[in-house]
């Protein structure tokens, strides 16, 4: 009796397991193109990661303007 | 490695719809599909707010986990896309996405779907970067032209924010600092430039 209940315990506990989340997730669609691949930026990812780092800084006025309490 | 995400400052949010419409324009977005809406909050009420609302390319996506068909892939930008020629517009997603970013397009009578739309970021899809393909599938491909999503860089109030996270939370950081978080933060000066309160602190103009 003892082992039953000590079998249903542990059954009833592993529920309170947790299923790793973070496992890679398989994609079986098409491969898709470096968003720097084009002629625009021929492979380079630094130039393409500055360029939209400083396209991103011109949505802060307060730089424009010069507004701005702490820079 | 960027991490691109939105941000959307419900303190300066007009309700305007011109980030929706930028979308739809930028993209030919069919009738009936709306890949950015505006939801407001205690709508006509004084004080009522609104967030423009797309997907937030997750950086743990429930669409991605749920799928069935394995059709959602993510970016080395991490944006979240996926491959409309393996979608079956099961729907599964839209249950998932906890901020109702997945559309289907009315594809026939009786309800019949189509095959799943969302926000690309404006970052294409699974196609030759700017094919005649990828523009009819998914869109404009803005990422590539340097560009960032139209939807922030039409955003006459500068309250949805574009691109990488450090870079747009740094932005916010800013704003929220110059305009103060107390009972002071209320119409245009709090919006646009600094608050009473705030222009009160030495060395910072009205």
């Amino acid at each position: 009796m003892r082992a039953l209940v000590a079998a249903a315990a542990a059954l009833a506990l592993a529920s309170c397991g947790e299923i790793p989340q973070d496992a890679a997730k398989p994609y079986a669609g098409k491969d898709d193109t470096k968003a720097y691949a084009g002629d625009m930026f021929k492979g380079d990812k630094a130039k393409y990661e500055q360029t939209l780092a400083k396209r991103a800084e011109y949505q802060n006025e307060y730089v424009r303007t010069g507004d701005a309490k702490v820079k | 490695m960027a991490r691109m995400k939105f941000i959307c400052d419900a303190e300066r949010c007009i309700e305007c719809n011109g980030c929706a419409t930028a979308c739809k324009q930028e993209h030919e977005v069919p009738w009936g599909v709306n890949r950015r809406r505006l939801v407001t909050v205690n709508d006509g009420v004084p004080g009522e707010r609104s967030i423009s609302v797309a997907c937030m390319h997750c950086t743990d996506a429930p669409c991605m986990a749920v799928c069935p068909v394995d059709c959602f892939y993510r970016t080395e930008d991490q944006v979240v896309l996926h491959d409309k020629d393996l979608c079956i517009g099961c729907g599964y997603c839209f249950y998932a996405c906890p901020f109702g970013a997945p559309q289907f397009p009315q594809a026939g009578a009786f309800g019949l779907r189509g095959k799943m739309d969302k926000c690309t970021y404006c970052a294409g899809g699974p196609e030759e970067n700017h094919s005649v393909e990828e523009f009819r599938k998914y869109g404009r491909n803005r990422l590539a032209e340097g560009k960032l999503p139209a939807c922030a860089e039409m955003c006459s109030t500068k309250a949805l924010l574009a691109g990488d996270a450090p870079v747009i939370t740094t932005i916010y950081k800013t704003r929220v600092l110059t305009r103060g978080t107390g009972d002071e933060i209320w119409g245009w000066a709090m919006a646009y430039k600094v608050s009473a309160k705030a222009s009160a602190h030495a060395g910072v103009k009205s």
